[in-house]
């Protein structure tokens, strides 16, 4: 016990920033939750709040890599709102004309264009980047004018309407109790399957596994929180479509970053560019997959905003870059490249909306709230430079 | 009255963690003289100049400074301090902004004030009355990125006179100037002694201590082997005063004889990438035979690590030359194709090329070779874990586990990581570019003991290195290198420091085959 204790320690001083984020998170909901007298943490608000935050989510799931390898795009809240307003088109417009009696098929047409035309553009901006070596900032600073302008010309300054049903059920819809349940359970029994998997892989290869009553408290403490999760949600409408979407992308692009050799790549040239160069990495191949990945989660946002909002407008996605960034840094995301993670910046876009949906509850003017959001941004920065320099 | 001693140095000692820098050093430096310090890399004349220039402050060193009778007690963290007191370093590598002019560069941090803005005239007519004063031709208007390096040094000359230094310290100037360049220098130097400023000037180039120098002191291992007036002394004399007599028993012993030869170079130049005028192989030929460990010696600014890095495919554009590689005429491609054709390259300054600091021992080990425990979609972590530690384990990286951080390892055990690293790709040929630089005495000699054991197993080391001990201790043959130029190889019992150190200051060329040839064409 007293082993697993030490490990424990360990584990909590090498992940002192996550668990701080972690703190600073349940922090903000207990203030809430008093300041609201219990409003804040009711199933509806606590369901709405998930889904809110999904749209800038999956921009700062993507960003992480870019801004790890030392680059940064400041063009996806624009792509996002560029494949939005495409997306819409398609389907308010030109599948109307096309086939008007096949939703499904139209609906799963919208989205792989939107994919498409988000994966594309960014491939561009990437080229540039990685084998033309135009600064980051330059490419997807034109960028985000260039879609400003193709934004105008597809909705021709009107606003488009996207709300048939299936659709609209990408970032509207919910699962049904029932099957929230199975889907915890089934995702319970995968972490426990995974666990002993990966203990019986260690010990194949001859190295002690941490101590088991660690690894079974640490599936049991996740399995509670799916519980937990389901269970609050269930409350209120089900498990949300758009939530669940986005923890799977989350789950491929965290194991893509930790367990792919693009991932490690990516975090060695932005740990020191020369020393990867000479250890055989190919610098400019890593860093535009880096940006098409990115594109794909563009495309994925922008459909997800399309179908959230219902419209494709001219206004779609603005500003929405400079949050995905913000979430990275809550997260942990170093500005000089080489470190972040996406559970961080999931966890960062997180405090982020649970900002936004507090201050709404408690009649903040807009204003107000992105004062405050600016002043909690500059802090929890300084907080982090702060404690990294007293350790 | 003024002492005629400006600078009196006594018994300072500098130590690092595992190595004396400085020991017991004294000497003196008169009032208005040219006072050249010579001795190989490592001697300790670097950390002489951080002393003075109050990097590492009084406290951290023992013995006493005396500058005009004074001693000097520079605090922590202040670099202001030695420029007020009259010290100036004009640095190797300069210290100029290069988009500014050299007006602003020279009152940089302390422009003539005109209510809250700069008086720009003031500025830039103070800047050309200390140029003209001094002799230095440059127009305070000129950007100094458009000034040649000769000029950039200059500036910096001007600025460190501007903050009315005393004494005026150069640290290798012209290793960067051409010959026309040097020239120039050397009057500027005559007009500032006619001045009244007194210089420090540190260089290994033999012939211009004796051209400009009034007095020489002699630095090795850290301790001052001569101090005495230029005339009394010839370059026969100042080099066995470099190199030192004898050779301690450093170096383990290695049984194996070379093999056959494996690698060879072909009348090899090679220009900067960055810049195709720009030439810094200059005619490079040897060969290299299996289980071989083959020295290249030479002082900064050789081409030594240019030649290597060229070899490695990742710094110069080949123009001229051949590489033959087990028969066969070979491309190299970059770093990649290099390690898959058994070349591998542990580079120089593992802290700006070898490592990631910031991620761990195993991450660092793997980078190079994850081709060996993964596909493109994932990496099989226990056999990255299995590999890594076995390599660990035969170099004996001192770490509690292999997810400790580099950065917080010491200098030995980082260049241990970046061995393994680099041994972990199988390599036929391993490069080593000055693989025991700024590590204590134990770790080198771990590195020795392990270069002795690659090449007993039939790899071919190419080792480049800065310190003649370890060179002669541990090469088979050494190929000494000038200006981007082979001065010629030298067989084992060839093996002389004398010779070496003559060869790689220039004066002298061994049989040079390439200047022959090239003579014939």
């Amino acid at each position: 016990m007293s082993d697993a204790l030490s490990f424990l320690k360990k584990q909590i001083k090498e992940n002192i920033q996550t668990y701080a984020i972690l703190f600073a998170m349940a922090f903000v909901w207990l203030l809430f939750s008093f300041l609201t007298e219990g409003m804040y943490i009711r199933s509806q608000n606590f369901s709405n709040l998930f889904r809110q935050m999904t749209v800038t989510s999956f921009l700062a799931v993507g960003m992480v890599l870019v801004i790890v390898t030392g680059n940064i795009d400041l063009s996806v809240g624009k792509v996002a709102g560029f494949v939005s307003v495409v997306a819409a088109k398609f389907q308010d417009d030109i599948w109307f004309n096309v086939m008007p009696n096949n939703e499904l098929l139209t609906t799963i047409l919208s989205v792989l264009i939107g994919i498409g035309v988000g994966t594309i553009f960014e491939a561009i901006q990437g080229y540039l980047i990685a084998y033309l070596h135009v600064p980051s900032f330059i490419v997807t600073l034109g960028g985000s004018w260039i879609l400003n302008g193709a934004i105008l010309v597809v909705t021709e300054g009107k606003t488009i309407a996207a709300n048939q049903p299936i659709f609209s059920y990408i970032a509207q819809g919910y699962l049904p109790p029932i099957a929230g349940w199975i889907m915890a359970g089934a995702l319970i029994l995968v972490l426990f399957l995974t666990m002993f998997q990966s203990r019986r892989n260690k010990m194949k290869y001859g190295f002690t596994p941490a101590p088991i009553v660690l690894d079974i408290a640490r599936t049991i403490f996740l399995s509670i929180i799916i519980t937990v999760y389901v269970y609050i949600v269930n409350q209120y409408n089900g498990v949300q479509f758009p939530v669940l979407l986005l923890a799977v992308t989350a789950v491929v692009m965290a194991y893509i970053s930790n367990n792919t050799p693009i991932g490690r790549y990516a975090y060695a040239i932005g740990g020191n560019r020369e020393a990867a160069r000479l250890s055989g990495v190919n610098i400019n191949k890593s860093i535009f997959k880096v940006f098409v990945f990115m594109g794909v989660l563009c495309g994925i946002s922008g459909v997800v905003l399309a179908s959230y909002v219902g419209y494709g407008t001219i206004a779609a996605g603005s500003g929405y870059e400079l949050d995905a960034i913000a979430s990275c840094i809550l997260g942990g995301t170093s500005t000089l490249g080489g470190i972040g993670t996406i559970f961080g910046a999931i966890i960062g876009a997180m405090l982020m909306a649970s900002l936004t949906s507090g201050l709404q509850m408690l009649n903040v003017t807009a204003a107000w709230q992105y004062i405050l959001k600016g002043i909690v941004l500059v802090l929890a920065v300084y907080a982090d430079v702060y404690l990294k320099k007293s350790r | 009255m003024p002492n005629d001693i400006i600078l009196d140095i006594q018994n300072v000692t500098k130590q690092f963690p595992g190595v004396t820098a400085l020991d017991k050093v004294s000497f003196r430096i008169k009032r208005g003289e040219i006072h050249g310090i010579c001795g190989e890399n490592g001697a300790g004349k670097s950390t002489l100049m951080l002393i003075l220039k109050g990097v590492y402050p009084y406290g951290t060193y023992e013995g006493c400074i005396r500058f005009n009778d004074e001693e000097l007690k520079f605090e922590k963290g202040s670099i202001r301090q030695a420029t007020e007191a009259g010290i100036a370093i004009v640095f190797q590598e300069l210290t100029l902004v290069m988009n500014m002019t050299v007006g602003e560069n020279v009152f940089l941090g302390r422009e003539p004030r005109e209510g809250a803005g700069i008086n720009w005239n003031k500025l830039y007519s103070d800047t050309q009355a200390i140029l003209n004063k001094y002799n230095l031709d440059i127009d305070a208007n000129a950007l100094v990125k458009n000034l040649g390096v000769g000029k950039m040094q200059m500036t910096e000359i001007a600025k460190a006179l501007s903050e009315n230094a005393k004494i005026l310290i150069l640290d290798e100037p012209t290793s960067a100037l051409t010959e026309a360049e040097i020239g120039k220098l050397m009057e500027i130097l005559k007009t500032l002694k006619s001045h009244g400023v007194t210089c420090i000037y540190i260089t290994h180039k033999l012939p211009e201590l004796f051209r400009i120098t009034d007095s020489v002191t002699v630095l090795r291992d850290g301790k001052v082997i001569t101090s005495q007036p230029t005339s009394q002394l010839n370059e026969e004399m100042l080099i066995k005063y470099m190199v030192g007599r004898e050779i301690k028993e450093r170096f383990p012993k290695r049984k194996n004889k070379p093999g056959k030869v494996i690698f060879e170079v072909n009348g090899l130049r090679a220009v900067d990438p960055n810049q195709l005028n720009k030439e810094v192989v200059k005619g490079v030929d040897f060969n290299l035979r299996e289980g071989e460990i083959f020295g290249i010696a030479g002082l900064m600014g050789s081409g030594r690590t240019e030649l290597v890095t060229t070899l490695f495919g990742e710094y110069g554009k080949i123009t001229e030359g051949k590489l033959n590689l087990h028969g066969e005429d070979i491309h190299i491609g970059g770093s990649y194709d290099a390690m898959k054709k058994g070349i591998s390259l542990v580079p120089e300054d593992r802290k700006r090329f070898g490592l990631v600091l910031i991620q761990s021992i195993q991450k660092n080990i793997s980078l190079a070779n994850l081709d060996q425990f993964s596909t493109a979609y994932s990496i099989n972590f226990n056999a990255e874990n299995k590999a890594c530690d076995s390599f660990s384990q035969r170099l004996a990286i001192k770490a509690p586990n292999l997810s400790v951080m580099c950065q917080t390892l010491s200098g030995g055990n980082q260049q241990k990581v970046v061995i393994a690293k680099w041994l972990m790709s199988n390599p036929k040929i391993l490069i080593m570019d000055d693989p025991t630089r700024g590590i204590d005495v134990g770790a080198k000699y771990e590195i020795y003991k392990l270069m002795n054991k690659l090449s007993e197993e039939g790899i071919a080391i190419i080792m480049i290195s800065s310190d003649l001990e370890e060179i002669i201790g541990m090469s088979d043959r050494i190929m000494v290198m000038s200006l981007g130029r082979s001065m010629g190889i030298l067989e084992k019992k060839d093996f002389d420091r004398e010779k070496i150190m003559i060869m790689a200051t220039g004066l002298m060329k061994n049989h040079n085959n390439v200047e022959r040839r090239r003579f014939h064409e």
